[in-house]
């Protein structure tokens, strides 16, 4: 699996050959450029999740009163996403209309993709995941999907950076995580429906309603949250006690955890190969309260004191 | 019949724990947290084997362990740990509140249904 996550840009260009440099710088910057019909932009911005950011082309819409329009509407619409103007000649924001200006976090023009690059490291590769956190995620979580759906497929993506803050499908569950090297949040979303076709073919829940799929999420969120505790936890206590709201705003989908962050996002898909039924399960890692990877450290346990998940140690 | 408790807060977990070991034969109650196991056990004297989460609202599994030892003076019920907890610390409390053994989820039934069976004897 690939450990090192990318992050998904809307890309908003209309020039083939700019086009064609977005692209390349894309491929080297772990980056996935997304392309978007004209006139389904708000509406895939209204239900796009996941995404880093959104390079904007000064020439994007046609006219310049269409092109400030566009800018406008999406800050309105994505207020927290990145929103980062090519221009052809000057690589800053300087000269740009003042009633738009504010709506962009930078400037590049793709003479020099290195305006951009550090761009992108400011706005989106700002927080460091270690690749081994990254890979026992995965890991912990692809054990515990398993354990609780034996009959499903599973599959994943690779990680990514986001920037959103939309709430995917309908159900979410957050449980904090606390270290001397952490403190943020796990949030686990996924859609309802989806949930109930697969546990209603599954006899040991009969006549499942939202309170089953809110407990199967609940203990499919507790057992992640235990494997990395036990992995990457222990018993050391966080030494801070800081605390900030949550804000959940229902009529927009929209979740803020109170920080700008960059989080850490997973996607696991788990299809049922007969009758094509699957589940998404989005995983979110916002470490909004602290984070210094540096301090990040794997728990090895003394071999003797391994037991197996499931068997029954004696005492 | 002897009776085993089943403690867990999350209804998944009660009705798979439960499901299992009822459709094996044996006798089985639920409590949704320490607070919930602590009254059966009060109320319930049938209650041979108690099998309880660690990490629950209201009271958690070892303190509930703690108080049936310690409140109750029931020094006889055997008591299991089915947990997401696996730290020496955690085990170590389990073991001085005379706890007789540890499960790291998930649950396999088929593992441990004899164990059970003895322990609820």
């Amino acid at each position: 699996m690939n450990a090192i996550p990318v992050s998904k840009v809307l890309v908003l260009e209309e020039s083939p050959a700019h086009l064609a440099a977005i692209k390349q710088f894309c491929d080297a910057n772990n980056l996935v450029g997304l392309k978007v019909r004209k006139n389904r932009l708000m509406s895939v911005l209204r239900s796009n999740i996941d995404l880093g950011a959104i390079l904007f082309s000064e020439s994007y819409g046609g006219s310049a009163q269409d092109n400030a329009d566009i800018a406008l509407r999406i800050h309105t619409v994505r207020p927290e996403l990145p929103l980062i103007l090519r221009r052809d000649a000057d690589a800053t924001l300087d000269g740009v209309n003042e009633s738009i200006k504010r709506v962009f976090c930078a400037a590049y023009t793709s003479d020099d993709m290195s305006t951009l690059q550090k761009v992108i490291g400011e706005y989106i590769f700002s927080v460091v995941y270690p690749n081994a956190l990254v890979r026992g995620i995965t890991e912990i979580t692809e054990n515990v999907l398993s354990g609780q759906f034996p009959r499903l497929t599973l599959t994943w993506v690779t990680p990514h950076i986001v920037r959103d803050r939309v709430i995917f499908g309908e159900v979410f569950s957050l449980i904090p995580l606390e270290s001397s090297w952490c403190r943020g949040t796990m949030m686990l979303q996924t859609e309802e429906n989806a949930v109930l076709a697969i546990l209603n073919q599954d006899p040991l829940f009969p006549e499942s309603g939202f309170r089953e799929v809110n407990a199967l999420l609940g203990e499919i969120t507790n057992l992640i949250w235990g494997a990395f505790k036990n992995r990457y936890i222990g018993d050391i206590a966080a030494a801070s006690q800081i605390q900030v709201p949550i804000i959940v705003n229902h009529k927009h989908k929209y979740i803020s955890f109170g920080t700008d962050n960059p989080q850490l996002c997973f996607l696991y898909t788990l299809t049922d190969e007969e009758s094509g039924a699957s589940i998404k399960l989005h995983q979110r890692f916002i470490f909004n309260l602290s984070w210094a990877p540096e301090d990040f450290k794997e728990i090895v346990h003394d071999s003797s004191d391994l037991v197996d998940s499931g068997e029954l140690e004696l005492f | 019949m002897a009776k085993i408790l089943i403690v867990d807060d999350s209804s998944t977990v009660r009705d798979e724990v439960a499901g299992f070991l009822k459709s094996n034969g044996l006798d089985v109650a639920t409590a949704v947290d320490g607070k919930d196991g602590l009254s059966k056990m009060k109320s319930d004297p049938g209650i041979k084997l108690v099998v309880s989460d660690v990490n629950m609202p209201n009271m958690d599994g070892l303190t509930m362990v703690e108080k049936i030892r310690g409140e109750l003076g029931n020094a006889s019920v055997n008591v299991i740990m089915l947990t997401t907890e696996s730290s020496p610390n955690m085990k170590e409390r389990g073991k001085a509140a005379g706890i007789k053994g540890w499960i790291v989820k998930p649950f396999k039934g088929a593992a441990v249904l004899d164990t059970f069976r003895k322990l609820a004897g």
